[in-house]
């Protein structure tokens, strides 16, 4: 199975070729489009699989570099890595984003822009592909961009909402800002190690001479180089990952339709950033002498006060939608914890089952807006545990992963986070703040269960209730099947058997129940102890007495009125931007404005001038001495005969008249030039 | 030193010959086979006379790498050379195909007969280092090409144009041929490296300088070079389309790649090889691209003629290409043998959809408008071809200009100042492709859809697929220039 590395190329590809065909395709077309976009990335699913397979028997890192473009004497090279990393990435990806495919054939059926939809979905996938097999930053960072790009496109593709519109430009420029960074990043590595590819035989930027080299080599302020470049390229992280501060766009994303949200916002895209860290994790780790590095210490923290924030204002949100999607930045804070406390093992661990059980939530959230004739503010439904069973029982797998209640995907790998956490030598405040973001995350999932699921049907009164209906079997069975895994894709990376953990770092496996043992029972104890609580309060507070009427506060309404608002408003973030960096750049495009039009606009005005006064007078020449010779020339072979002596008379004669003056002059100036 | 024997002749010309019997053939064929018939017979018959003749030849010239030089320079085979022979043999082919599906003559297998004969001219044209060869198998291929253009005798405009371009080439030609004798009588040789060590031994004298000019003056009109364009626009617009096609682009390659060689091997110092110093004529070449790039792109804003347009247009493209000619390396000649290729592959696919709109009578940019709607495939591909021709990344005209300006400026940094004013001129000519795709896709039009033959969407279809791929994998071409070139001695 060797070729696989060889042809891994085509994975990425394929689906970008079906879009790029769909482009081409009538609107009309919609089972052609759909069946290349489903096949495209079904044909990647399955070399995908094989590409992991050969990974499971050849551990090691092999890639594939060849030239791409010469820039004076230097070629830019590109290439393909496969690496234990890359094949779990392409497997969740390609799987994932299958069954999101196919679910959208059900969800966008009456949609008039099916063809493009699916148009974009598989550029998506190819885009998506491409950042994880890539073995150079600029080709990453190349795919990465289109990335965004598709996520500007989906999100906005109902663009005649205004909200849509709205959302989808916010997406594209608060992510832009990230992307900044991480292009300052990507820049000052390549001025230091000379190579933007990641591996090769010995000279790639992330391999031992660069790296420690780079650690080595000390900025201001006690950074080392490798740790400032590492921060930059995680700014391009945490935009794509929503992390604080630039997690706003992430919330308003969910404008878009709903196999979007949970294919790029919830388990493949916003995982980007994550897999970036991850990709670069021996930049990061670099130091010189032990202990965690500071790009490490700010990936921690800024992960674990993501993790806590965002679950708070998950507590105060209404629309189902905006609450998983804070809760998806809250889970993206716990992986950047989790990659800066425990390492690459630890991180993707709860990216993978996070990406499943997070699909599952969305698709589950999607499957009952359509259901509710698109109804999506969670005080508006109710009673749908009896009318949607197999989307509440599936619902109800993936909240409970989501929460970590034992034995469930999410379990093992919060708890991993959590015990890597607790170990961190430099500080236990991100372990503290991560239980807390465990506690209320149980909490407001309940809570949201219990409004959508339980208690009395609730309908809108401002629109016409259609009956509730269970969505078609080809939107349940991408459910069910993503629940199997919710529930038990844990069981790959519990402490006693880490298989996951050891393939990706290449460690031998052994089966070892010695590793529940102490701190480790202990820790796990006291996070089942949280998550049991959070649900026993959020049960009680919601789910005790069923809650009747839309209309009436919520139950922390009734006791904090003042602080369930600032949850509500999503603690005025957005609005806190909008007094001070934008204003800011409000005040900067108008001062900038009026150095435009009053000096830069009379300058280019002026050459604009120069221009059409030279071309006029080029059109005069051609107009006057060249066409009406021309036409001269026409006119008389028309009438017969006299061609030859039109020309004696009109142009040709001065075309040659021109070529002997230049004889001349020409001649002249290069003898003076060099004479003089 | 290879014997000059019959035989080795036959051996080391057989691509030539092989063009050149097939032109015959394709004569052979109409006139004594298919005469009478109904024309897209005949067209079939001797276009896939030609076609097969044309694979043939790339075939010996792939399969049977023969480096070696005879008789004085009269024919010096490369890599290189046979690089770019077999480019202008698959232009050939390209041009033929476009051809099939036209009307505009009976004389089908005189038509197809006389581009082989060009063709077999520019490859003499290109395996040549010596200047009577060079000049012999310049005038086969100015002659073929007067009569391609005039080939259109319905239409008083081809028989203008031709007879324009005839007397401005004749006179270009006789100085070219005054230029030769100077040249021989201040040096005793007509081989390139013998006249390279004499005239570069002692400093430049009025004699040396007026045949340099002349010199210069035969290639100038022949790359249309300002100031001896004035016949471009003409025999762009007058000629039937194939023949506009193939002027425009493959005898372009031809006469650049000779014009490079002539300056560096012949007229710079430390002949035979190719190396980085400032020639004696480089201020003579800077005049001349400088007018190019002004003239070229500036008259090119005038234009409502779509033809016209694109031959300013190819003016201004002459000046960007003499940038490559001033380096003066193998990295110039490298950029300018990739510029030239993509460039003639955007021309002539923009001539193919012209042809391809002929019974429309597509003349004025506003015959265009709404042609997105009417002819969508053309459309796209004419938006590729003329993007490219503006020099937008990825597609192969940036790369073109990048490696061309880049070329120039590490050779002498002297020559930043005409780089500066390149790329502002790329700017403008932006201006004007971008008006004609304005009219293609922005304006609405009444008519019907075209209905245009498959062969030609298949044609034009390649070509923009090729100047995708060239753009996006530059080094696809950049790696084939570079080995051929990497056995020339520099």
């Amino acid at each position: 199975m060797d070729w696989i590395v060889r042809y891994l190329w085509l994975i990425p590809v394929l689906p970008a070729a079906a879009a790029a065909v769909i482009a081409f395709l009538k609107q009309g077309r919609r089972r052609l489009a759909a069946t290349l976009a489903i096949g495209s990335l079904g044909v990647s699913l399955l070399l995908a699989l094989i590409a992991f397979a050969h990974t499971l028997a050849h551990p090691a890192l092999e890639y594939q570099n060849h030239n791409w473009l010469q820039f004076g004497a230097e070629w830019i090279r590109f290439g393909w890595l496969l690496d234990p990393l890359t094949a779990v990435m392409l497997v969740m990806v390609t799987f994932v984003g299958l069954l999101i495919f196919i679910y959208s054939l059900g969800y966008m059926a009456h949609d008039q822009n099916f063809t493009r939809f699916f148009c974009f979905l598989a550029l998506f996938a190819g885009a998506m592909l491409g950042v994880v097999i890539a073995n150079n930053l600029l080709l990453l960072f190349m795919c990465w961009e289109v990335v965004g790009l598709t996520s500007y496109l989906l999100i906005g593709f109902w663009f005649h909402k205004p909200e849509a519109a709205k959302a989808a430009k916010k997406a594209f420029i608060v992510t832009r800002i990230g992307d900044l960074g991480l292009f300052l990043g990507m820049m000052w590595l390549y001025g230091l190690s000379g190579t933007l590819l990641f591996y090769d035989g010995g000279a790639g930027c992330l391999e031992h001479t660069a790296v420690a080299a780079m650690a080595a080599h000390g900025v201001a302020l006690g950074l080392t180089a490798s740790s400032a470049i590492g921060l930059l390229i995680f700014c391009g992280a945490a935009g794509k990952s929503g992390q604080v501060p630039l997690h706003v766009w992430l919330p308003d994303a969910m404008e878009g339709p709903t196999p979007v949200s949970a294919l790029i916002h919830a388990a493949t895209m916003v995982a980007a950033g994550v897999f970036l860290v991850a990709r670069m994790y021996p930049l990061m780790e670099a130091t010189t002498g032990g202990g965690p590095s500071s790009a490490l210490e700010v990936i921690a923290w800024v992960g674990a006060i993501t993790a806590l924030l965002a679950a708070f204002i998950a507590v105060g949100q209404n629309d189902i939608k905006r609450i998983l999607a804070y809760s998806t930045v809250s889970q993206l804070g716990y992986m950047m914890l989790g990659l800066a406390v425990g390492g690459v093992a630890v991180g993707m661990f709860h990216l993978i089952t996070h990406a499943f059980f997070k699909a599952l939530l969305f698709l589950g959230a999607g499957s009952i807006i359509h259901g509710c004739s698109e109804e999506q503010d969670i005080r508006y439904m109710g009673g749908l545990r009896k009318l949607m069973p197999v989307t509440f029982a599936t619902y109800a797998i993936a909240m409970l992963a989501l929460c970590g209640f034992p034995l469930f995907a999410g379990f093992w790998s919060k708890d991993e986070i959590l015990h890597s956490a607790h170990l961190w030598s430099i500080s236990s405040g991100p372990f503290y703040l991560g239980a807390v973001g465990a506690f209320l995350t149980a909490f407001y999932m309940t809570r949201q269960v219990c409004y959508a699921f339980f208690g009395p049907r609730r309908p809108a009164p401002r629109t016409v209730a259609k009956p509730v209906h269970e969505s078609p079997p080809v939107m349940t069975w991408p459910l069910i099947i993503l629940s199997i895994f919710a529930a038990l894709l844990g069981f790959v990376g519990t402490p006693a058997w880490p298989w996951f953990q050891s393939f990706l770092e290449g460690r031998a496996l052994a089966l070892n129940f010695g590793a529940f043992s102490g701190g480790m029972v202990s820790l796990m104890v006291i996070s089942s102890v949280i998550v049991i609580a959070g649900i026993a309060i959020g049960w009680w507070l919601y789910g005790s007495k069923p809650i009747t009427r839309a209309e009436e506060p919520d139950a922390l309404e009734r006791v904090q009125p003042q602080f369930f608002r600032a949850l509500g408003q999503r603690l005025y973030i957005d609005e806190f931007y909008d007094v001070t960096v934008i204003a800011f750049s409000r005040l900067c495009a108008r001062a900038f404005q009026w150095a435009d039009r009053w000096v830069w606009n009379g300058a280019v005005q002026l050459v604009a001038w120069c221009t059409r006064m030279v071309s006029h007078f080029d059109s005069l020449v051609d107009a006057h001495a060249i066409n009406a010779g021309f036409d001269g020339g026409s006119t008389g072979l028309a009438q017969g005969g006299r061609l030859i002596s039109r020309f004696q008379n009109g142009r040709a004669q001065n075309y040659l008249r021109v070529l002997g003056v230049a004889l001349v002059v020409l001649a002249l100036i290069l003898f003076w030039s060099h004479a003089g | 030193m290879i014997p000059a024997t019959a035989f080795n002749l036959l051996r080391y010309a057989l691509p030539e010959v092989i063009v050149a019997v097939t032109g015959l053939a394709a004569l052979t064929v109409d006139l004594a086979f298919t005469q009478g018939r109904r024309n897209s017979v005949r067209w079939a018959a001797a276009g896939l006379t030609a076609c097969a003749g044309c694979v043939a030849a790339i075939l010996v010239l792939l399969l049977r790498p023969l480096p070696g030089a005879l008789a004085d320079g009269m024919l010096v085979v490369t890599p290189l050379t046979q690089m770019v022979q077999v480019v202008l043999v698959a232009f050939t082919i390209l041009v033929a195909l476009l051809a099939v599906n036209s009307d505009f003559t009976h004389h089908i297998g005189e038509y197809l007969g006389v581009i082989l004969f060009a063709t077999a001219g520019m490859m003499v044209l290109v395996s040549t280092q010596n200047l009577l060869v060079i000049f012999a198998s310049l005038e086969l291929l100015s002659l073929s090409l007067y009569i391609l253009t005039a080939f259109d005798k319905r239409s008083p405009r081809s028989s203008e144009a031709a007879l324009k371009y005839f007397l401005f080439g004749g006179m270009a030609a006789s100085f070219f041929l005054f230029g030769i004798s100077l040249l021989y009588g201040l040096s005793g040789s007509i081989e390139l490296g013998e006249v390279a060590a004499a005239v570069t031994s002692h400093p430049i004298t009025p004699l040396l300088a007026v045949a340099m000019v002349m010199i210069v003056t035969g290639f100038g009109f022949k790359v249309a070079a300002a100031p001896f364009h004035l016949w471009t626009p003409d025999a762009y617009q007058g000629g039937p389309t194939p023949s506009a096609g193939l002027v425009a682009s493959s005898s372009k390659i031809a006469s650049f790649f000779v014009f490079a060689i002539v300056m560096a091997l012949g007229l710079s110092a430390e002949a035979g090889a190719l190396h980085p110093s400032t020639a004696t004529w480089t201020p003579l070449l800077v005049i001349v691209a400088t007018l190019s790039l002004v003239i070229g792109n500036l008259a090119a804003l005038a234009q409502t003629s779509f033809r016209r347009l694109l031959a300013y247009s190819a003016i201004g493209h002459a000046g960007y290409m003499l940038l490559g000619i001033l380096a003066n390396n193998a990295n110039g000649l490298r950029a300018l043998v990739y510029y030239v290729i993509t460039y003639a592959l955007a021309t002539l696919g923009a001539f193919g959809v012209l042809a391809a709109l002929e019974k429309e009578g597509v003349d004025q940019i506003r015959d265009l408008a709404g042609l997105a709607r009417r002819a969508p495939f053309l459309s796209f591909c004419l938006l590729v071809f003329l993007l490219s021709l503006a020099g937008i990344p990825p597609l192969s005209g940036f790369f073109g200009k990048f490696y061309v300006f880049s070329a120039a400026y590490f050779a002498d940094s002297g020559l930043l100042w005409l780089v500066c004013l390149a790329i502002a001129m790329s700017v403008v000519s932006l201006y004007y492709y971008l008006r004609v795709l304005k009219q293609v896709y922005v304006r609405d039009s009444e008519g019907e859809p075209i209905a245009t033959p498959l062969l030609t969407r298949i044609v034009v279809g390649f070509m923009a697929l090729l100047v995708v791929a060239f753009g996006c994998f530059p080094g696809l071409l950049l790696n084939w220039i570079g080995s051929a070139l990497a056995t020339i001695p520099h």
